[in-house]
């Protein structure tokens, strides 16, 4: 019926709100979101800390095929949840503006304005006509002028600065677990171990070493680092993290 | 989006398309103008004379050092329209920087930014000075038509370079003041003034510190010496 078509185009055209002032595929967005598994951030004074929940659907799936974290530039890296493919396309689209700064002024990019740069990328598409928005939440982390940065954008193009978050599947156990446990003045050490027992948290059967991806960027080097598999596995040992071991 | 990848345009305005133009006989600075970096700022001296060819003088109270940035300031040589519109360019590219970002261009990333600019600009007829003061402390930098970025502890463009370069050798030291760095370029002006047909009738100074620009002018170089 024609009344009840326009009555729901809200819910499908992505430049419409809806009478209560949302807009639903950018809600829908956050939900895909949702879906994907959880990737954590976590600042410290001597550096930021992001891990993923890689863990493969099936035995036969090469784990180091499930790329959650990506370097942006030497000093920054990224994670993800939901679709990775649209995380993909911000991933590239962050990697050519992180260079541009170079280009442009001979210096490294900031954190912030990395992010403000891809955000509002993705705030582009919610507002034009035909598009979908982007399904996907990134966690920006990395070090600008000694400083540790740390920051969160979302399928609206809004971008948040943070000491400790999570994105993705059971963000808000997550988010609770680190507002209970988070300490300003925690090494990097700790920071990994940290992010390591939030990441647990929305995990049923425990971590494996192999089925994390962890990145760290020290204060001191500014520099991209992953974390190697035996620290991981060390700290999910040290903390019990593992779950029933069926190994 | 649209300008976001292009390092070598201005995110605003753009470049008009006409750089023929600045091979006509339009008003051109000759000019001389010194920069000097101290440790307490850099002082930045011109001339005031615009000059057609540098045999008529076309001008005789041209401001050709102008600030760009909360602490940084820029010389025209060359073309006037040229380097009229490198400054506006520029002066605009600093000012969205720091709306957006909250803290002001860093001296190197304001002379990388010129640097692009002349290189993929229409402005094959202009050679300034750009002096500023950042964190790092106080910087001169020489920029050409090319896109080529000097940086250096004092410098000079201008038709009568060569004259103004003369006073200067043997007389900068590192730990010049502020107020004899503006001595020393007032003679490297007036050096100049005397004997290049291009340069004249009074001098321009700027002082650029931690603080800010100040620019003043006198009709007369010698009221500096």
């Amino acid at each position: 019926m024609q009344g009840n078509h326009e009555q729901q185009a809200y819910d499908r055209g992505i430049t419409i709100f809806s009478p209560d002032g949302r807009l639903y595929q950018v809600e829908y967005a956050r939900e895909a979101v949702k879906r994907g598994s959880a990737s954590v951030g976590v600042r410290t004074p001597e550096g930021v800390v992001l891990a993923a929940d890689r863990r493969a659907r099936s035995p036969l799936m090469e784990e180091e095929s499930i790329e959650k974290i990506h370097g942006v530039d030497d000093h920054i890296a990224l994670a993800s949840a939901g679709h990775v493919a649209d995380a993909r396309k911000l991933i590239d689209f962050a990697r050519r503006r992180a260079q541009v700064e170079n280009l442009r002024y001979d210096e490294s990019i900031g954190v912030e304005t990395l992010t403000k740069a891809v955000t509002d990328h993705i705030q582009e598409y919610t507002q034009t006509g035909g598009a979908r928005p982007f399904g996907v939440a990134l966690l920006v982390g990395g070090v600008e002028n000694g400083e540790p940065r740390l920051f969160e954008t979302d399928p609206s193009g809004t971008p948040y600065e943070w000491q400790a978050t999570a994105v993705g599947g059971g963000r808000d156990d997550i988010q609770s677990y680190l507002e209970d446990n988070y300490e300003d003045d925690l090494s990097l050490e700790d920071g990994i171990g940290l992010a390591l027992e939030a990441l647990a948290e929305a995990s049923d059967d425990g971590l494996t070493a192999s089925g994390v991806e962890m990145t760290a960027v020290p204060v001191d080097t500014e520099q991209v680092r992953p974390v190697e598999e035996e620290t991981l596995a060390e700290h999910i040992e040290d903390r019990d993290l593992g779950g029933e071991d069926d190994a | 989006m649209h300008n976001d990848f292009d390092p070598y345009e201005p995110e605003l305005g753009g470049f008009e398309d006409v750089p023929e133009a600045d091979d006509e006989p339009v008003a051109k600075t000759g000019t001389t103008t010194v920069g000097i970096a101290t440790d307490d700022g850099v002082v930045i001296a011109t001339d005031k004379r615009a000059s057609l060819g540098g045999r008529f003088v076309s001008n005789k109270n041209v401001q050709k050092v102008e600030q760009i940035h909360p602490t940084a300031a820029l010389t025209l040589v060359g073309s006037v329209g040229g380097a009229q519109s490198f400054i506006r360019s520029l002066r605009v590219e600093s000012n969205l920087y720091e709306a957006r970002r909250g803290e002001s261009m860093s001296i190197h990333a304001l002379a990388t930014l010129a640097g692009n600019f002349a290189r993929g600009g229409p402005f094959i007829a202009i050679n300034p000075i750009l002096g500023g003061v950042d964190e790092e402390g106080s910087h001169v930098y020489s920029i050409d038509p090319a896109g080529g970025v000097m940086k250096d502890d004092y410098t000079v463009t201008g038709s009568g370079m060569q004259l103004a370069h003369g006073a200067l050798e043997g007389e900068y030291s590192e730990d010049l003041s502020i107020e004899e760095a503006k001595t020393l370029a007032a003679r490297a002006v007036n050096a100049a003034t005397e004997r290049d047909t291009g340069s004249g009738n009074g001098i321009y100074v700027a002082e650029v510190t931690d603080e800010g620009v100040e620019i003043e002018d006198y009709d007369d170089v010698t009221e500096l010496l």
